[in-house]
């Protein structure tokens, strides 16, 4: 297993720096994504899964500073710490290892230059010259999210409908064969048949071409789809990891129950459907001990007070809670309840 | 005191503003402090700006000449085409005085009458201290006569001075210079009131109505926006004679409004988009109300910073015509100074140079302040744009 | 001045509707209608001010030359390209017909010299000093408003952004002033005299290096002016749009494809920001020519600006008349040419219909 280790993130933290003070947008994130392996990111709006996605390809704004952990990439056994990179090597890193498909990437290509050229652009960034070549890789992945690949090189962006935008950006994405592709809300505004067509085709070009993914989603149920593995975050920490079936069906987080009592389930009637109360917390003065106690309904003064760390209760399912038996026990209810 | 303290924020925005009271004072309680003085005062003709008559001896009779009253039986030297003529002229004992001219070529004339003094052809001469500054006592200046340097000046205060000198006619340009903006600027901010005024209604209309209208009208910009507005300027202001500010300033207002009139346009249509006015029509609240309620409100910043930009355009295009020579230059302006200072040739007198960059800089910092001020409105209406 | 046909009768007139379609062909025809527009206005605004000039013309023959009315009457006609007891419907179509052949008229103070030579004598000096300088400003503009979006906020950027301001405000007659006085007659860097007139009239026209070297050295102060006047414009606007483009979607992943910052700063900022600069290009052009008036006047430099004030001063109508439309008619075409370039340049245009 330890040979497949594509990309092994190790207590990251992030802050932004503003006029108010600092944001604290990522907090101790450590997670490990093996090669060909899905993970998916959940969490609500603000919790730092584009942070901390963002700070792997060095894209973060000028605001923004690492200020603690580190990102261990390897590829053909050569490992390199992400943030030591210097700007050139970065620069050759960016889409060649890790190419990231930005949130709502409606406006991901170039207005005035034809598709082709922008696959031209990619290629020749990295050192890939001959045009001959990339048109035929272009041709064949764009063939595979299934476009019409003849037209759309020739086409400029706004020939394109959002759908077809969104999957030639797909193919752009693993022209170069990376070993992680970062999809930020890759299928946001984009309506569910389209959603659909695009979740089908990235699994279908992962099975063939062995990437990586993280994914980042607030549709748990495209996240289950998607990933082997499920990270939920909140107010910039990671509290739960583990595998679908365990965050799903067995989930140990206050918090990740939350998030799904408040979708609707095929399996549980509408009425179940219950929001989490209150609001996300201010970043910069975040709560004291665990950062979700205010909105928990299992809370006691002991998570006002300690932050529980984050370790692993069974096997690789880790969580940050100090009662994940009660969680357990108010999941049962809701299962019996709804049986 | 919320506006000033915003207003504040932006140094450069401040300035502006700052600039801009200071205009208004000037048009408003300038001509109290300085009354404009027409009068043409023969003896300051060519007079430097802050320089004054004075009277030039040889060292041995400092004490003697002092005035021209010790002068009468004696011969004094003057400088054609300067006030020095006229001012021994207007001397109550003139016939005692035996006047030697000489003439004025821009280098030359100076020396020449240095040399007589030197010589003894006269006892003293009348000139501009900055004359005497320049050849006589500045040993650094390029004009420093060595040979003359040992002439004295006897009476360094013989003349009243002019903080700016007068020009070929001996008026005093800083009066010209206090009271010179008054009709500019009441007519550039006529003009730039006109255009805006209707810029906005028709832009309201066009928009508001839509359909035939909306494309006449905006048809009709376009085609205005297409003919060089000045070049036109001119053309009209050759063919009706502009004799008065008022015609000036609606001929200005009446060709200005294109522009802002589609950029009104496109601001009301995407204000009809918005929520509120769209409940408004919703509720069918009446036009007056939408208008007036609805959307006049928040075109107010917009219209406000364009009026400031239209009023630089209205100036740009009332100086230029003045300057031609093609607009009311009855009333003594910056831009009429500008116009003599070129017709008459001090553009190219080195001496002059005050009496021209005076308006120069006034008409330049009148325009910088509105732009500034105009910049500093439109960060105070969009915080996008207030830096942090 | 939308010619679209109603929808209805589209099935006859789906010909004209294909022509409309087409981008350049549909610029084109609007440039010509434009023209036609301008022609129809400077006909009438002629001939309908008050103070008729040609009634007025016709007194001042008869009162210098003693002329009868009837002959100052046939002069004024044959120099104006009208007859006057025509009506007006056939002045116009006369005067259409005659400028369709290229005639404009004979001047009025020079009698038997045509208007179109004249123009045809000062117009390419003022093309070339206008349209150089203009080039060069949109081209320093781009570059400045370019470093100043990169830099924005910082200090680099609060000083380009303030002298651009500066810059603009102050109109370029006023700066030619300033380069005048200054440069000219206080610090002596240059003899003003000697830089009057568009070269050296000791010299031959023709290519050689003196000539051209004192045509570029009499062109240099009114390219100077207009570049000063019309620079920090070009600036503003470029900040302002590289601003809104550096936010853009496509030049971040653009960056997170690992494109070499080269790249970007070109084909993705520096393309698209370009792009709302040539919508602004039209204005800018007739603004500059506007301008060429006072600055010719100015620096006695002899261009088509200066002669339409000479023939203004002379109360040359038909001169005024045809260096007029002259003017707007090379204002439309370059207007027409922005466009063109617009359409070459973004692709988005050429296929959407109307805009
Ligand atoms: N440029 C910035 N400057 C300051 N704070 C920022 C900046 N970008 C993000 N933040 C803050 O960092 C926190 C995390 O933001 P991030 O964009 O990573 O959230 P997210 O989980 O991706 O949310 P979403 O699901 O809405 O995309 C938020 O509280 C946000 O306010
Ligand atoms: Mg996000």
């Amino acid at each position: 297993m330890e040979d497949n280790l594509v990309l092994s993130v190790q207590d990251v933290s992030i802050i932004y720096q503003v006029a108010r003070g600092n944001v604290k947008a990522t907090n101790n994130v450590s997670f490990d994504l093996y090669k060909g392996e899905a993970l998916a990111l959940i969490g609500e709006s603000g919790s730092g899964k584009t942070t901390v996605s963002l700070s792997f390809i060095k894209m973060l704004p000028s605001a923004a500073k690492v200020t603690t952990g580190k990102a261990l990439y390897t590829r053909e056994g050569k490992t390199v710490n992400i943030f030591e990179l210097n700007e050139e090597r970065m620069r050759a890193f960016r889409w060649q290892d890790c190419a990231m498909v930005f949130q709502g990437a409606q406006n991901a290509f170039n207005p005035v230059l034809k598709i082709k050229e922008q696959f031209f652009d990619t290629a020749k960034a990295h050192g890939w010259r001959k045009r001959k070549e990339v048109y035929d890789r272009a041709l064949e992945l764009l063939k595979l999210v299934r476009l019409d690949p003849e037209r759309v090189l020739e086409s400029y962006p706004h020939e394109l409908s959002g759908g077809m935008k969104q999957r030639t950006l797909l193919a752009l994405g693993v022209l170069l064969d990376p070993q992680v592709v970062i999809l930020d809300e890759p299928t946001t505004a984009l309506d569910i048949l389209t959603q659909r067509a695009i979740i089908d085709v990235l699994k279908e070009m992962q099975g063939r071409l062995g990437f990586s993914i993280i994914f980042i989603s607030h549709d748990l149920a495209l996240a289950a789809e998607m990933a082997s593995q499920v990270a939920t975050m909140y107010a910039g920490e990671m509290v739960e990891l583990g595998t679908v079936d365990e965050i799903f069906y067995e989930s140990l987080h206050p918090y990740t129950l939350g998030l799904l009592q408040s979708v609707p389930r095929l399996e549980r009637g509408q009425d179940e459907l219950t929001s989490i109360k209150g609001n996300p917390p201010d970043l910069i003065d975040p709560p004291s001990g665990c950062k979700f106690h205010p909105r928990c309904d299992f809370a006691e003064a002991k998570c006002a007070e300690k932050k529980p760390e984050f370790a692993t209760y069974e096997k690789e399912h880790k969580v940050a809670c100090w009662f994940p038996e009660k969680v357990i026990e108010a999941r049962q209810g809701l299962w019996e309840k709804a049986s | 005191m919320n506006f000033l303290k915003l207003v504040w924020q932006n140094k450069a925005g401040f300035v502006g503003f700052c600039g801009l009271v200071f205009y208004l004072l000037i048009i408003t309680v300038g001509q109290w402090v300085v009354d404009f003085d027409d009068d043409v005062k023969l003896d300051q003709i060519n007079s430097p700006p802050g320089s004054r008559l004075i009277l030039l001896t040889r060292p041995e009779d400092k004490e003697r000449y002092v005035s021209l009253a010790d002068l009468e039986g004696h011969s004094v030297g003057v400088l054609e085409k300067t006030g020095g003529p006229a001012f021994v002229n207007n001397y109550a004992n003139a016939d005692a005085i035996k006047v030697e001219t000489y003439k004025w070529r821009s280098s030359r004339g100076v020396p020449d009458a240095l040399e007589g003094l030197a010589k003894g052809e006269v006892d003293a001469l009348v000139m501009f201290s900055k004359l005497a500054q320049r050849f006589v006592l500045d040993s650094e200046n390029r004009y420093f006569q060595k040979d003359y340097a040992h002439l004295t000046i006897s009476n360094s205060k013989l003349g009243p001075m002019l903080l700016l000198g007068a020009d070929t006619q001996g008026r005093d340009m800083f009066t010209h210079v206090m009271n010179g903006g008054r009709i500019l600027i009441i007519t550039a901010v006529t003009a730039g009131l006109i255009s805006t005024l209707i810029a906005f209604v028709l832009g309201t209309i066009a928009a508001l109505v839509g359909g035939m209208l909306d494309r006449a009208l905006v048809a009709l910009a376009n085609f205005i926006i297409v003919i060089p507005r000045f070049p036109l300027l001119v053309v009209l202001a050759a063919l009706v004679t502009l004799n008065n500010w008022v015609l000036l300033a609606t001929l200005i207002g009446l060709l200005a409004w294109p522009a802002l009139m589609r950029a009104v346009r496109a601001q009301v249509l995407s204000l009809k988009e918005r929520d509120y006015v769209e409940a408004a029509v919703a509720l069918d609240l009446s036009q007056a109300h939408i208008i007036f309620r609805e959307i006049l409100p928040n075109m107010m910043s917009f219209v406000a910073i364009n009026f400031v930009v239209a009023i630089t355009s209205a100036m740009y295009d009332q100086i230029g015509l003045i300057f031609l020579g093609m607009a009311p230059i009855n009333d003594y302006t910056w831009g009429v100074m500008l116009y003599f200072g070129r017709s008459r040739g001090t553009l190219f007198n080195a001496d002059s140079a005050a009496m021209l960059l005076a308006p120069v800089i006034a008409i330049a910092f009148f325009q910088v302040s509105l732009v500034l001020f105009s910049r500093s409105l439109e960060e105070l209406f969009d915080p996008r744009l207030r830096s942090a | 001045m939308q010619a679209l046909p109603a929808k209805s009768q589209t099935q006859p007139f789906s010909f004209l509707e294909k022509i409309w379609r087409n981008y350049t062909l549909r610029t084109v025809i609007q440039s010509i209608f434009t023209v036609w527009a301008v022609i129809t206005f400077i006909f009438f605004l002629v001939r309908l001010m008050p103070g008729n000039p040609i009634e007025i013309y016709v007194n001042y023959l008869i009162n210098s030359e003693n002329l009868t009315y009837e002959q100052a009457y046939n002069r004024a006609a044959s120099q104006f390209q009208f007859d006057p007891s025509a009506s007006w419907l056939e002045q116009y179509f006369g005067y259409i017909g005659q400028l369709l052949r290229g005639n404009l008229g004979e001047s009025i103070t020079s009698t038997g010299t045509k208007v179109i030579d004249q123009i045809m004598r000062f117009l390419p000096w003022t093309v070339f000093c206008v349209g150089l300088a203009l080039l060069l400003s949109f081209v320093l503009g781009m570059l400045f408003g370019m470093i100043a979006a990169y830099y924005r906020n910082s200090w680099i950027d609060n000083l380009i952004s303030i002298i651009a301001a500066i810059l603009g405000a102050v109109p370029d007659y006023i700066w030619g002033l300033m380069i005048i006085i200054i440069c000219g007659v206080q610090l002596k860097w240059f003899n003003v005299g000697d830089l009057r007139g568009t070269f050296d009239p000791s010299l031959q026209p023709g290519f050689t290096f003196a000539f051209i070297f004192s045509v570029i050295q009499h062109a240099l102060l009114p390219i100077l002016t207009y570049v000063m006047g019309t620079v920090g414009f070009w600036i503003l606007a470029m900040r302002g749009s590289t601003t809104s483009t550096l936010g853009e979607d496509y030049v971040n992943i653009a960056r997170a494809r690992g494109l070499s910052q080269g790249r970007i700063i070109t084909a993705y900022v520096g393309r698209n920001a370009s792009l709302p600069l040539f919508t602004l290009l039209a204005i800018n052009i007739g603004f500059v020519i506007g301008g060429s008036i006072i600055v010719e006047e100015l620096f006695v430099y002899k261009g088509l600006g200066s002669f339409l004030f000479w023939s203004i001063t002379q109360r040359d109508y038909t001169t005024m008349q045809g260096i007029l439309l002259m003017i707007t008619i090379a204002v439309v075409f370059s207007n027409m040419l922005a466009d063109l370039l617009y359409s070459r340049l973004d692709p988005r245009v050429r296929i959407s219909g109307d805009s």
